[in-house]
């Protein structure tokens, strides 16, 4: 492989207004987290007896390692069905899973009541919990991400440029070992919530929840893929690599196909179809969720005109994902039912109500906008895009096209 | 009634504060030095100290855990009979009626205006001397009538009464009019004895509380034995405007009109004596004047009964034949705080006069075993001073068959406030808060204007504190002495488990130091209180220490009449006087007679009063842990008068009376007539120093209007009428 | 006393007054702060429309399950069930992931949210007074309970007493001892005379709860290993397959040369 060191020259990130945002954004957040450390989780969130989860679960992971889960899609894609063609993506999309999974693990220290005994998890096991699992999984995942992007950086350097080889060489047993942790995590966190059922919703909750949660895990991540890609070729003007991405986008249908009939076959065999239409708010969260996430993107992504062009891939992309973060705050809070304060509760056990604070958004702010700058200065300076000069030539020597270039400023 | 009741926030003090912390991080001071002394501790210094409670006046027995030398826990005592091994919440918030951070530690002279709460800090002797002086001046200036005298039951009240007695004055109020005067004065009248006992046991078939919320206003091991008859299967039937606890476990809840529970018993009686349902026997030979009653009872028909009490006259029917039935298995509870209307005394007399005619005599009720036991001994003290002077409170000139003891306290006022028959200058006030406890809140204060010279013995600034000159500390009842309780066959002990914190000192040292600085030492012969108790225990040949140890000494009751062979009431006849010629020479009914009770005006309300478990009168809503688990205090309203008055449950409302008002937010509820309002006492104090109670709810006693049932002396605490309006 | 092999309690709501003793106690006993409470009253209060009303309380606390959902959740095991009963939590080993509450189907064990990181924020939920129980003593809350409406004791002898309780007053009491079976058992065995819904009791079956995670937990060492195993085989036959295409398109570009 040769070394590019040539990085995308129209990518400019000197204290751009943007990086200042994202700066505040960061700052803040980090204040709030010191309040946090400080005084209790209390002071700065409205969690309580009743909502121990909110925002930063749904969101930060929940939602964050949905959407990280294009790395083992790519990984498996690239490395194990040796697809090269769709090599161009595998190292954004590692970073992204890279980088989402830092997120998670950022934004846990902030939710854990004990932040310097995450550690614990390593040494005190409890083999029935699955938070025991996911938490194992994300660690392990965590650092396998760290040795499949190790090259990306390794490469900046040309004296460990060996080392980057070494790893090349023996990436499969890491690969593959990743493609377990993710389908295992992935499909865990929805196990997270088999233990509540008498809390969730029935039209969420079911035994194969961690089937769900895979099935749909693969839509994210290919939606991700295409979200990331179509963004990043729009800030960095790089190509777009509408052919591969429309291939990505052929297969979400077929994937949520099969998620829909799981999700309604599952419904009839539990006998829960009664309650489509009569759980009020719940049945309109659970049909919005239906619509957006699933039969929507399958006629959108079907029509091969929205998978060719690049603002067709874009909003197909964006609907999958919205309808399925949707799903993921569906599950872990807007329909999960906690203990009523009945007639005599003391105060902090009777709120169940539960809004995110704005500190809370901030915390979540904050990482998010760390990961995107994150995402800048590895997209800037190091060889994230690399590969897809090379595949570009593969796919220009085969099929004689041009990979259109997309742009912010065209 | 789906909504939360109590959205009540625990205490918001910030983390600084006491008030955030455990109970256990507040305790200070070390065990009881006697308590090391006689080896129930250990080595570590930890143990069990036998005492007894004080949150109210059951005194229950407690055991107190004591670890590393300080008292962690108090458990009820099963060996004591009130307590069984139980303890109400307000027993089980006993340390922090100790620990209440605003325990007042030292004794405190007032600096300021009255009522603004400045005091300054002295020490006893200066305090001592101060009120010995201005009650020496007092008494040489105006005699010493001029001193009022009051207290509210409590252990050291005998020597209370020495104090009162042998510095001369006549005046002495206690809680009891504002209580059970009616029920008090009609037992006298009718068993010749204040209040006989009631046996719940396992035949106990059918009971009739007026009233008499149980369990709600608990106390121990009775609120236990009601409980456990229900759950045997003891028909209860409940009269109360209001769907309380009690009522929610009775077999029948009655929501009678306010004040006419009179017309329902008279009702009883005419059906149990029309139809002959009553025991004759027993009747003929223990009861004088049946034939009096019959005669006057016959009016009062179950129709004649059903529009004045709501009630209908088929259901008392029914419930006549339902309790004759029962006999003698059977009891017409009196209740306790039985003054609500002028009227209280013949609803009083009925229910005795109601058990009387079932024979239910040494069945379900007998003498009580009475808490003076002849057994104990006493210090030496010279006889009381004459005193020849009127009493404030009108008794006995008005108030002819209210024994001296019991007395008018509301009534008090009246006189301080026009100085006749002659004006007060002083009042000495012993564990007792009648700025709160009295109705007409603003006539109290006005009465305290008049006053020269105000002592408070207290534990906390109370609202009486608050308004007086001095502020005597009492050592809290975890921390003291105090002289022994009789209960059944024995005689229990309530010692110190902790040393008292600050200056605190117990009653009976202070009463003492009193005495002897006003020149009345003669009646108070005891070194200390351990001296004082060894001579209570002279005559049983228990020593202290043994005592200390157990918590109690077995003292072999007084034998009572009842095991004679003939049963003799003290009654002027002997016995159980159905038609009371005492009342008739004096010009009352003789037998329970109609009295139509007042009625509020259109647009007007009844305004109700109750206890509710979580605290005790007007004391204990500073006490963190209470505080902690009640209901916020809010005004109760009926559902349907509230829609068609247009107000919502947390709605803010003006209540008003033809003496005061106040501004409360509402409780919508079901559970309480519709022409009814209900307020909880205790709340809406004006004293600053209770940092937890100031500012909570607001007070009842400032709208009630002062009624006093002319035979028994009562205050008629339900006879209050008020209007609202949206605030 | 009889010996207890398994302690459990029984409330019965037809004889709870609502009093709230039970409460303090526990707090004065376990030296709870201020602002918490491990056992709390619960309950729609009254019900009904004037003059036909009704209450139901249940007084409600750890119901130390036999198969406790929040020791399943618990990642580190801060959670322990006594072969007796009770089940126990440990502050020293809990991280504060607050899984423990989302866990527990009846809503038991509540955090520290005002506390930071040098106090230290941690669970507390009701631990069965260990330091009374194992000393002869009754549970603080039930022992002070004026009306028995709490007791203590063993497991078995307590159902037995429940269903002869309803045996002997079928009127009086729904003929259910809720807790004998629900979420596979608990220690907190209930009687009422209201429908337990309306005390508040979620209705659960008698699997416990956390029985389909603890087999999907089961099947996880599995179902990784087979997984691992299929997608080396997939990956060593592609490679396989890829290496045999490319030399026989190697070969065939050097046989066409
Ligand atoms: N928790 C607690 N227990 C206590 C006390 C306490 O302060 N707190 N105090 C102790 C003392 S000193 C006393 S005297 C007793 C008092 O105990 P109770 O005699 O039970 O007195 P209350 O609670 O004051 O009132 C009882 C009920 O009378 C009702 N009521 C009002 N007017 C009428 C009426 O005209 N007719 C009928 N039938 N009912 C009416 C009220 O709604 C209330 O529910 O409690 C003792 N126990
Ligand atoms: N509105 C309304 N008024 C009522 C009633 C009602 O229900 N509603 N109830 C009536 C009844 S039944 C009664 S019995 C009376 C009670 O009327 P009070 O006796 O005037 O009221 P309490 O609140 O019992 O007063 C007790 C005082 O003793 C103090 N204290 C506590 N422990 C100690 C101690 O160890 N030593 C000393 N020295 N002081 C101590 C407390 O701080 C408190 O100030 O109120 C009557 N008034
Ligand atoms: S009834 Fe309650 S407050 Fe009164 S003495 Fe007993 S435990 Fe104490
Ligand atoms: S009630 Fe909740 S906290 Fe208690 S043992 Fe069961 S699952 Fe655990
Ligand atoms: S909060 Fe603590 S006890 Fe609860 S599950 Fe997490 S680590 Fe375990
Ligand atoms: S058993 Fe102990 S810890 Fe549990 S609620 Fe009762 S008193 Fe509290
Ligand atoms: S102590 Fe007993 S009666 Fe009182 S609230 Fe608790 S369980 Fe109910
Ligand atoms: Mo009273």
């Amino acid at each position: 492989m040769k070394l590019n060191l040539t990085v995308q020259p129209r990518f400019r990130l000197n204290f751009s207004p943007l990086v200042w945002v994202l700066l505040t954004l960061m700052g803040i957040a980090f204040v709030v987290a010191m309040m946090r450390y400080a005084f209790g989780i209390g002071v700065i969130s409205d969690l309580s007896y009743s909502y121990p989860w909110g925002f930063w679960i749904s969101f930060d992971l929940f939602t964050g390692v949905a959407i990280s889960s294009g790395g083992f899609l790519m990984a498996g894609t690239v490395y194990i069905l040796r697809i090269k063609e769709f090599e161009p993506l595998l190292r954004p999309s590692v970073l992204t899973a890279f980088l989402g999974y830092i997120m998670v693990a950022i934004a846990l220290l902030v939710d854990l009541g004990q932040p310097l005994r995450i550690w614990y998890m390593m040494i005190h096991w409890n083999h029935t919990s699955v938070l025991l699992e996911i938490g194992i999984c994300v660690m392990s995942y965590l650092t396998v991400l760290a040795i499949e992007f190790a090259p990306v950086v390794l490469e900046r350097f040309p004296k460990v440029h060996k080392v980057a080889h070494l790893i090349h060489k023996f990436i499969m047993p890491f690969v593959i070992f990743g493609v377990v942790l993710s389908t295992l995590h992935q499909s865990s966190l929805g196990s997270l919530l088999l233990i509540q059922p008498s809390k969730l919703h029935p039209l969420w909750w079911t035994p194969i929840l961690p089937i769900m949660f895979f099935a749909s895990a693969i839509s994210i991540g290919l939606a991700m893929i295409i979200l990331e890609s179509s963004l990043s070729s729009r800030y960095f003007q790089r190509g777009l690599e509408t052919h591969l991405l429309a291939k990505l986008a052929k297969a979400i249908p077929v994937a949520l196909v099969i998620y829909g009939l799981l999700k309604f076959g599952e419904l009839a065999v539990a006998g829960d179809f009664g309650y489509l239409f009569t759980s009020g708010t719940m049945s309109i969260l659970f049909w919005a969720e239906i619509l957006i996430g699933v039969i929507t993107p399958i006629i959108w992504l079907s029509i091969k005109k929205n998978r060719e062009s690049a603002n067709g891939l874009l909003t197909g992309a964006i609907i999958v994902l919205g309808g399925m973060i949707l799903n993921r705050f569906n599950v872990s809070w807007f329909a999960v039912k906690h203990p009523d304060p009945l007639f005599y509760m003391p105060t902090f056990m009777s709120n169940v109500k539960y809004f995110p604070t704005l500190p809370e958004v901030a915390v979540s702010l904050g990482i998010f906008a760390a990961g995107i700058l994150a995402f800048g200065l590895a997209a800037k300076y190091l060889p994230v895009f690399e590969a897809e000069h090379e595949a570009e030539e593969v796919h220009q020597s085969l099929h004689g096209l041009q990979p259109i270039r997309a742009s912010a400023d065209d | 009634m789906t909504k939360t009741i109590s959205r009540r926030d625990f205490l918001k003090l910030g983390a600084a504060s006491v008030g955030a912390l455990a109970v256990g991080q507040m305790l200070p001071p070390m065990v009881a030095k006697a308590a090391k002394e006689n080896g129930v501790l250990n080595a570590a210094g930890d143990g069990v100290i036998s005492t007894m409670c004080e949150m109210c006046v059951w005194r229950c027995g407690v055991l107190a855990k004591i670890k590393e030398g300080r008292v962690v826990k108090l458990d009820g005592n099963p060996e004591h009979p009130h307590s069984r091994g139980n303890l109400c919440p307000r027993g089980q918030s006993g340390l922090m009626n100790t620990y209440d951070p605003d325990r007042v530690l030292t004794p405190l002279i007032r600096v300021g205006q009255r009522g603004e709460g400045k005091f300054r800090e002295a020490t006893w002797e200066e305090a001592l001397d101060l009120v010995a002086s201005k009650m020496t001046e007092i008494k040489n200036t105006y005699g010493a009538e001029a001193m009022v005298f009051s207290s509210t039951h409590n252990l050291s009240q005998p020597l209370f009464e020495n104090l009162l007695y042998a510095f001369g004055s006549p005046n002495y109020g206690t809680q009891r009019s504002l209580c059970f005067n009616a029920m008090i004065v009609a037992n006298l009248m009718t068993y010749g004895m204040e209040e006989p006992a009631r046996i719940y046991d396992d035949k106990l078939k059918y009971i009739l509380l007026t009233g008499r919320n149980l369990l709600e206003a608990i106390s121990t091991s009775e609120t236990s034995d009601l409980s456990h008859a229900i759950d045997r299967g003891a028909k209860v039937v409940y009269l109360d405007p209001r769907y309380t606890k009690t009522a929610s476990k009775a077999t029948e809840w009655l929501p009678i009109k306010p004040g006419n529970d009179l017309a329902f018993h008279l009702a009883l009686l005419n059906i149990i004596i029309s139809e002959k349902l009553y025991n004759r026997p027993f009747v003929e030979k223990n009861t004088v004047g049946f034939d009096e009653l019959k005669k006057e009872v016959s009016r009062y028909t179950p129709e004649w009964a059903a529009p004045l009490t709501g009630i209908p006259a088929e259901t008392i029917t029914r419930i006549a034949h339902e309790f004759a039935d029962a006999a003698p298995h059977t009891l017409a509870h009196n209740g306790w705080r039985t003054s609500n209307f002028v009227n209280s005394f013949h609803t009083q007399r009925a229910i005795s006069i109601l058990n009387a005619l079932m024979g239910n005599w040494d069945v379900t009720m007998t003498e009580a075993a009475g808490e003076e036991s002849g057994t104990l001994g006493a210090p030496p003290q010279p006889a009381y001073p004459r005193v020849s002077a009127l009493r404030l409170d009108g008794v006995p000139w008005k108030y002819p068959v209210v024994p001296f003891k019991i007395g008018v306290f509301q009534e008090l006022r009246d006189n301080i406030v026009s100085g006749d028959p002659y004006p007060a200058h002083g009042w000495f006030i012993s564990r007792q808060n009648p700025i709160m406890s009295l109705p007409d809140r603003g006539k109290t204060i006005e009465a305290f204007g008049k006053l020269d010279f105000i002592v408070t013995v207290d534990i906390v600034l109370n609202d009486t504190a608050w308004f007086s000159d001095v502020v005597l500390p009492e050592a809290s009842y975890l921390e003291r002495y105090d002289p022994l309780l009789p209960v059944g066959d024995k005689v229990f002990l309530r010692q110190p488990v902790i040393e008292p914190q600050g200056e605190a000192k117990s009653a009976l040292w202070i009463y003492k130091q009193l005495g002897e600085r006003l020149g009345l030492g003669d009646f108070f012969q005891y070194e200390d209180e351990e001296d004082y108790l060894r001579q209570q225990l002279a005559p049983l040949g228990v020593s202290l220490e043994e005592v200390k140890i157990k918590g109690y000494a077995e003292a072999p009751e007084t034998p009572h009449a009842a095991e004679s062979a003939e049963k003799s009431w003290n009654t002027p006849s002997g016995k159980i006087e159905l038609y009371s010629d005492t009342l008739a020479k004096v010009g009352f009914p003789g037998v329970p007679t109609w009295e139509e009770p007042p009625q509020p005006a259109e647009g007007e309300f009844y305004l109700l009063t109750g206890k509710v478990a979580t605290s005790t009168q007007f004391g204990t809503q500073n006490n963190q842990l209470l505080h902690k688990y009640s209901d916020d205090p809010r005004l109760w309203i009926n559902a349907k008068t509230a829609a068609s008055l247009g107000l919502v449950d947390e709605d803010w409302v003006e209540v008003k009376s033809s003496v005061g008002q106040i501004h409360t937010p509402l409780l919508v509820t079901q559970a309480i007539r519709p022409d009814c309002l209900y307020m909880t006492p205790g709340y809406g104090h004006i004293s600053k120093g209770l940092k937890t109670a100031f500012g909570v709810g607001a007070s009842d006693s400032t709208v009630h209007v002062t009624f006093t049932d002319p035979i028994s002396g009562g205050q008629a605490l339900s006879q209050t009428f008020v209007t609202i309006k949206k605030a | 006393m009889t010996v207890i092999k398994h302690h459990a309690y029984l409330f019965d709501a037809t004889r709870c007054i609502d009093c709230r003793a039970c409460m303090v106690a526990c707090s004065v006993e376990n030296n709870i702060d201020m602002d918490k409470t491990r056992i709390w009253v619960a309950g729609l209060g009254v019900t009904g429309e004037y003059p036909e009303l009704q209450r139901g309380t249940m007084v409600y606390h750890c119901m130390h399950c036999d198969h406790p959902d929040c020791m399943s959740a618990c990642p580190v095991g801060a959670y322990t069930k006594a072969e007796d009963g009770p089940v126990t939590y440990n502050p020293d080993l809990c991280i504060g992931c607050r899984y423990c509450m989302n866990a527990c189907p009846f809503g038991v064990p509540h955090f520290d949210y005002d506390k930071g990181i040098i106090e230290g924020a941690f669970i507390d939920k009701c631990t069965f007074c260990p330091q009374r129980i194992y000393n002869g003593q009754e549970p603080a809350c039930v022992e002070t309970c004026p009306t028995d409406a709490l007791e203590y004791g063993d497991r078995e002898e307590l159902i037995a007493k429940a269903h002869a309780r309803i045996a002997e007053h079928p009127t009086r009491y729904i003929d259910h001892v809720y807790g004998e079976f629900e979420n596979g058992g608990t220690s907190y065995l209930i009687l009422s005379h209201v429908p337990f819904s309306e005390l508040g009791l979620p209705n659960l079956p008698e699997t416990p709860v956390n029985e389909v995670s603890e087999k999907v937990m089961e099947m996880t060492i599995p179902f990784a290993l087979g997984w691992g195993a299929v997608l080396t085989a997939v990956t060593t036959g592609v490679a396989l397959y890829d290496n045999k295409k490319k030399a026989a398109s190697k070969e065939k570009a050097e046989t066409t040369k």
